[in-house]
């Protein structure tokens, strides 16, 4: 097995073995859980909340359309949030903590360690996605009676694409930026400025901006067209990686 | 005898810190060599940049006939580091730690069984099974070592390896750099003289980023070291000091602790034989006359200054 591979399995081990097991799994299988069950009962809930104040004012009633809603909006902000602030730390804790010296004094090159890190979190993300949107379907075909899959699947993996961009997004900025908060500050920045890059038609249509709304309308079930803002965010992803192996490669250790 | 260090103007600056100004450094294949320094006079810098962590600002390393900038994973595959304070992943043990050090060197599995145990052995973590980030500063310092010589390295390169260790666990590594002379070349850096002189055979002193003196020890003593005589009387020591700074075999004369009287001599012999007869001249009653070289660390006082001591 060469460095690249003996070094990816760490990673792999170190997700098992920590604390990072429990976090963003934990998060992600909560929502997935949740949200069925709170969009099939949202109108019984805010009646018993609201009381009398609602008026003759009645809530549309849920499909499972709603539930789909549920899982995407929480993929959006919640889990890529969470996926800011975790992975803010993806390469300085190791510079920090003198790992990075471990391993990369032995014939490992910075961009492999770089890389072997975006692939394996990457794949880590794909699992937690699958598992996330499995839990969501099967619960929200037991609590709607019916749940066709083609929206709630396009939408998730449509929105993975989106993760994966901010998986590379953050491993670049955390070998730029050493405080893992600072980096996380600018991943959040980087998030709104494509949340408002998505307002203007073209770029929604042609660039990654696209990711950041498309998912809720593919989860509505609408027909939207996803090639060009997934192929753009690859193709971006790609270069994020190549910039964050570069960078660390000139980067004193 | 080829060099397994080779430095060529090596310089690094951090904005308008020079820390280290055009070292040039040779470092002979199977040696024990020891880079000593005060604090701060670069010697991990000097470590970061044969290990390939940091890029020199303009001079050039040779690590094992290799270009350290462009080699690679050739260098790295030859060398093994131990940096001055190690840091490891917490939740492993040391046997996984080893075994995954191992693992990045590409080395088999059969082979890697029997070296993980007896590296363990020699780091007395055997059937340690606690998780790294539990250990100790000093056993972390010995899976650093172990870690080290990992891939039997034909160069180890080692900063302050004995700054965490107990006086047992120092008397084992130094013994063990000891043993790898002629098989390995050994690089440490460090600021016990005590270590220096137990264990190499070729020392550069650092300071303030330059290399000023470089040198086996024996030969470094010779260029720099002279003779001394240390005098204790029962009394009249100052003016037993001034009439011996009047004789021609003394060089210099300064007082010591305990009122001793240090004199710096150019013919130790001709100052053993005068001394007692001018002590016996004056009646005064002589407890201790010593003669002596002057050690490594006086070399090293007073080539790198009092200053910073």
């Amino acid at each position: 097995m060469n460095g690249f591979a003996v070094f990816a399995r760490k990673e792999a081990r170190e997700i098992l073995r920590t604390w990072r097991i429990w976090v963003l799994p934990g998060i992600l299988v909560f929502f997935a859980l949740i949200g069925p069950v709170l969009a099939r009962f949202t109108p019984e809930i805010v009646g018993a909340v609201a009381g009398n104040q609602l008026g003759g004012f009645t809530l549309p009633t849920p499909t499972y359309l709603d539930a789909y809603a549920q899982w995407v909006k929480n993929l959006s902000q919640i889990a890529l949030f969470a996926l800011i602030i975790i992975y803010g730390s993806i390469v300085s804790a190791e510079s920090r903590s003198g790992t990075a010296v471990l391993v990369l004094t032995k014939p490992v090159s910075r961009a492999s360690f770089v890389i072997a890190k975006v692939a394996v979190h990457s794949v880590f993300l794909a699992t937690l996605v699958v598992i996330g949107t499995l839990l969501t379907w099967g619960l929200t075909a037991v609590v709607f009676g019916t749940a066709p899959g083609s929206a709630l699947w396009s939408a998730a993996l449509v929105w993975l694409v989106l993760g994966v961009l901010f998986i590379a997004l953050m491993t670049l900025l955390s070998v730029l930026i050493g405080s893992a908060a600072g980096a996380a500050g600018a991943g959040l920045g980087a998030y709104a400025l494509v949340s408002i890059a998505a307002i203007w038609k073209p770029l929604e249509r042609y660039s990654p901006a696209g990711l950041a709304t498309q998912p809720a309308s593919l989860a509505a079930g609408k027909d939207v067209a996803v090639l060009w803002p997934v192929l753009t965010s690859l193709v971006l992803a790609v270069a994020l990686v190549a910039l964050a192996a570069w960078a660390f490669r000139r980067r004193d250790l | 005898m080829n060099a397994a260090i080779q430095t060529t103007a090596l310089t690094k600056t951090y904005g308008d810190k020079r820390a280290l100004d055009a070292v040039d450094l040779v470092v002979e294949e199977g040696s024990v060599f020891g880079f000593l320094g005060p604090n701060g006079a670069g010697k991990t810098t000097m470590l970061r940049l044969l290990t390939g962590l940091a890029c020199p600002t303009s001079g050039s390393v040779q690590i094992l006939g290799h270009d350290v900038a462009s080699a690679g994973n050739a260098v790295r595959a030859e060398v093994g580091f131990l940096p001055d304070v190690p840091g490891f992943y917490d939740w492993m043990t040391a046997e996984e730690l080893l075994r995954f050090a191992g693992g990045l060197f590409g080395i088999e599995r059969r082979v890697l069984d029997g070296r993980v145990e007896m590296l363990l052995g020699l780091a007395g973590l055997s059937g340690v099974t606690k998780k790294v980030g539990g250990y100790s500063r000093g056993m972390k310092q010995r899976l650093g070592v172990a870690q080290a010589l990992v891939n039997a390295p034909k160069l180890l390169l080692l900063d302050e390896p004995t700054s965490a260790l107990d006086p047992m666990g120092r008397k084992d590594l130094l013994d063990m750099l000891t043993s790898l002379r002629g098989r390995t070349t050994v690089f440490f850096s460090t600021h016990i003289l005590d270590d220096v002189e137990r264990v190499c055979d070729t020392v550069a002193i650092l300071d303030r980023g330059r290399v000023v003196a470089q040198a086996p020890i024996d030969e470094l003593k010779a260029r720099y070291g002279v003779q001394k005589v240390v005098v204790e009387v029962t009394g009249g020591a100052d003016e037993l000091a001034a009439e011996i700074g009047r004789q021609t075999w003394a060089t210099a004369v300064a007082r010591g602790a305990n009122g001793a009287i240090e004199v710096t001599v150019a013919d130790v012999g001709a100052a053993q034989r005068g001394i007692p007869a001018i002590v016996a001249a004056r009646q005064l009653g002589l407890s201790r006359l010593e003669a002596g070289e002057m050690g490594l660390e006086e070399v090293f006082v007073e080539l790198v200054g009092g200053e910073q001591r």
